[in-house]
């Protein structure tokens, strides 16, 4: 055994000894502050609970306690991390000939990634959010990641009334509905990643500002909320763009938030515009519906979106219309275990080679399955097993779809 | 190995060590650790003579209009320094409509009686007496029947140099109450490292207190209380509710607002809830699982909790390892003097 293999080897003893033996720690930032566990907003982290989703809507204070918040000063160190890794299988077939970046099968243990954030509270009503994620190359035995600050917000809560909140910073804005930043699996929302070539995909964070609210009739039931946004936009081809407005309302029926308890429904609409070309300004929309829907251990999420792009931004002779969506089924029998299943599907602009100039054949959307389950070891140690076939569609019609098949077998550590 | 192993591995380990370190140096707010010393106000020192004059009178029905009622009547040791009725009985059969608190680590509590209206046992204390409908006296004629009694004015002499007093009544029960401490439990003692001190349900029930139950933002702290004020819309569908902390402030944002009881020593304190309305510890669990009672002024703190049946009866475990070990406290021999009621000078169980 060389040194640095001891070495290793030694800091995982340290490590076992210092996480498993004591299962009432609370690692992550908030956890740590409040000496509770990671249970207590999360019904399995990274997904939020109802008292979860409230305490973010609070500006990460305890709902009715915010004369008794502790700042970042007064408490514990607020910073946390993320990291997963694991054993991952990644094999794709009918990989069309056209492409010029053909993926590469995957079959080794590989680093999934790295987040470190940071947050709390700076002053009553005023607290912050950071998500900071080191760059990685891609590499063998590493799932590469863009370095850079993901998310950096702060947030002035109860401004007023407790239904006037306001976010700003680079953020996962609200047209999120259910979150990409804390879903369950590692594979991606399709409908949330779709984006004309170097255009803005949902599933990105935003820099801009975030009004949210909601107004719950106490002993009827019943909450509205409402979230408005005026942001940046991203994407390549939006360096110089104008920002992009949005707005989502949503109704909560019963008691809870949607996210465990009571059943939550939405709408959203976006607008935003984007320069593909220096001068040229060009207008997309998105819109949709979504749903959370909850009946004792069971969570109904589904999302529909329908958008339309201008034909600058795909380049093309008309206008693009895509629409899609996914519905995924929670299932959490006990604490430590929760299954999942999704179907994600995006229907692309029906463009025809002809009808697109230039023909990007790089430019895929996924549509496919994912299974998986997390259990978890101790609060913050999650053991993710998952199950993803998803066929690859390529914008333009003359290339054919693509199979990709994705097992992984990983831990997911939150510390 | 290859070197993005190395580097995971290295990065959890790091995380590891971070995580000890930082656990180490910070306090947590909501941190459920053991009672520390029993906090005493600076103008009521505790004394071996006050406290004992204090027992007396604690356990004296002579405080009552009638002679039949006394503090231990509704507080008795035997049942937990609680009464295990859901309201309180007082004199000539009159009902209250709350349920008696336990006297147990009272002390701790910042405020007293379900809707905070005392802020001292010393106030507490001297509350009941002048409750038409618990012992129905005036604090005039308490004083003027005790000063009646030789050995309780020579104590009174003694022990605050005057006669008897009101204000020395409220300050002898209060010390009294302040020996009414409940000893470790056995969470204290897994807390301390004894690691077979609590059962695997008991600790799988402390892993859900502080997260899935989401019991510790409320019952945070050693005395397992947020000492704030709470609406769970118990009998806020009456014609008539209770409106809990309002009656005392006034203020329409405390409706039916009750305090956070302390949940040390809880299994023993039984029936729950401010009108006593819940006879186990599983139909209170029941209640917050199923978000509270609806009602305008809920809690926004209280929602369901989606509780499997084993998770609930797992948080009732952990529940009943807050017991402790209870102070041996009999009621003590009683002055001479008139109307000295022997119902109320046996602990008062009724």
């Amino acid at each position: 055994m060389n040194r640095q293999r001891l070495v290793v080897v030694l800091l995982a003893l340290v490590t076992l000894v210092v996480v498993l033996p004591t299962p009432s720690f609370a690692v992550p930032v908030f956890a740590r502050k409040y000496g509770v566990q990671c249970t207590m907003c999360h019904s399995a982290f990274p997904r939020l609970n109802d008292f979860g989703a409230r305490f973010r809507q609070n500006g990460y204070q305890l709902p009715g306690r915010e004369n008794e918040e502790r700042t970042v000063l007064q408490g514990p160190a607020p910073f946390a991390g993320r990291i997963s890794a694991g054993w991952n299988v990644r094999n794709y077939t009918d990989v069309p000939t056209t492409i010029t970046v053909p993926p590469t099968d995957v079959n080794q243990l590989q680093l999934n990634g790295l987040d470190l954030f940071s947050a709390g509270v700076l002053a009553k009503n005023i607290g912050y959010f950071a998500v900071y994620v080191p760059e990685i190359k891609e590499r063998s035995g590493v799932v590469g990641q863009e370095g850079g600050l993901e998310m950096a917000n702060v947030v002035f809560s109860n401004i007023g009334t407790s239904w006037f909140n306001v976010r700003a910073g680079r953020m996962e804005p609200a047209y999120v509905a259910i979150s990409e930043k804390r879903r369950l699996s590692f594979t991606p929302y399709a409908i949330y990643a779709y984006a004309f070539p170097g255009g803005l995909a949902l599933s990105d964070t935003q820099t801009g500002v975030e009004f949210y609210g909601q107004a719950r009739w106490a002993g009827s039931g019943f909450a509205l909320g409402y979230a408005a946004g005026y942001m940046n936009g991203t994407g390549t081809n939006q360096a110089d763009s104008p920002a992009d407005f949005y707005g989502r309302a949503y109704v909560v029926i019963g008691a809870g938030e949607g996210q465990t308890a009571g059943q939550r429904i939405g709408l959203v609409a976006y607008q935003g515009k984007a320069s593909p070309t220096q001068g040229d300004r060009a207008c997309f929309t998105r819109y949709g519906l979504d749903a959370s829907l909850n009946v004792k251990q069971w969570n109904l999420a589904i999302q529909y979106l329908r958008g339309t792009d201008s034909m600058e931004l795909w380049n093309a002779t008309r206008d693009g219309t895509f629409s899609g969506g996914f519905v995924e089924l929670n299932w959490q029998p006990m604490t430590r275990l929760v299954a999942f299943a999704r179907y994600d599907l995006v229907n692309i602009p029906d463009f025809t080679d002809s009808e697109l100039n230039p023909l990007d054949p790089n430019v895929t959307y996924p549509s496919g399955f994912t299974i998986g389950a997390r259990y978890y070891l101790v609060d913050q140690l999650a053991l993710h097993g998952e199950y993803t076939n998803r066929t690859l569609d390529f914008a333009g019609s003359s290339v054919p779809d693509e199979k990709e098949t994705f097992y992984t077998l990983s831990i997911d550590f939150a510390f | 190995m290859r070197r993005p192993v190395y580097l995971a591995l290295f990065v959890l380990c790091f995380a590891a060590s971070a995580v000890l370190i930082v656990a180490m140096a910070g306090g947590r707010f909501l941190e459920n650790g053991p009672l520390p010393p029993v906090p005493v106000p600076p103008d009521n020192p505790q004394t071996d003579a006050k406290i004992r004059l204090g027992a007396q009178l604690y356990f004296d029905g002579r405080l009552s209009a009638d002679g039949t009622i006394s503090c231990a009547t509704c507080h008795d040791p035997k049942a937990a320094w609680a009464n295990h009725n859901p309201t309180d009985t007082g004199i000539r059969g009159q009902v209250g409509g709350r349920n008696s608190g336990t006297i147990l680590d009272s002390a701790y509590m910042r405020y007293q009686f379900w809707d905070g209206r005392a802020g001292s046992l010393e106030e507490q204390a001297l509350g009941p007496i002048h409750n038409p409908i618990e012992m129905g006296e005036t604090l005039e004629n308490v004083v003027r029947k005790l000063n009646a009694i030789p050995g309780y004015k020579a104590q009174f002499q003694t022990v605050f140099g005057t006669d008897v007093t009101a204000d020395g009544i409220g300050k002898a029960i209060a010390s009294f109450e302040r020996t009414v401490v409940s000893g470790p439990s056995p969470y204290d003692r897994w807390l301390a490292g004894e690691r077979d001190a609590m059962t695997p349900a008991a600790v799988r029930g402390m892993k859900l207190f502080e997260g899935k139950g989401h019991c510790s933002p409320c019952h945070g702290g050693p005395a397992f209380s947020d000492q704030s004020f709470h609406n769970l819309g118990v009998g806020m569908d009456k014609p008539n509710p209770d409106l809990g902390r309002e009656a005392h402030t006034k203020n329409p944002k405390d409706r039916g607002r009750f305090k956070t009881p302390g949940l040390r020593n809880v299994a023993l304190t039984f029936p729950y809830l401010h009108d006593g309305s819940a006879k186990t510890l599983a139909e209170v669990v029941d209640l917050y699982n199923r978000g509270g009672e609806k009602n305008a002024d809920l809690d926004p703190l209280v929602f369901p909790l989606q509780l499997t049946k084993a998770e609930a009866r797992d948080l009732v475990v952990f529940m009943e390892a807050l017991s402790g070990t209870l102070p041996d406290i009999k009621p003590p021999a009683l002055p001479e003097g008139p109307s000295t009621s022997s119902a109320a000078n046996q602990g008062g169980a009724r």
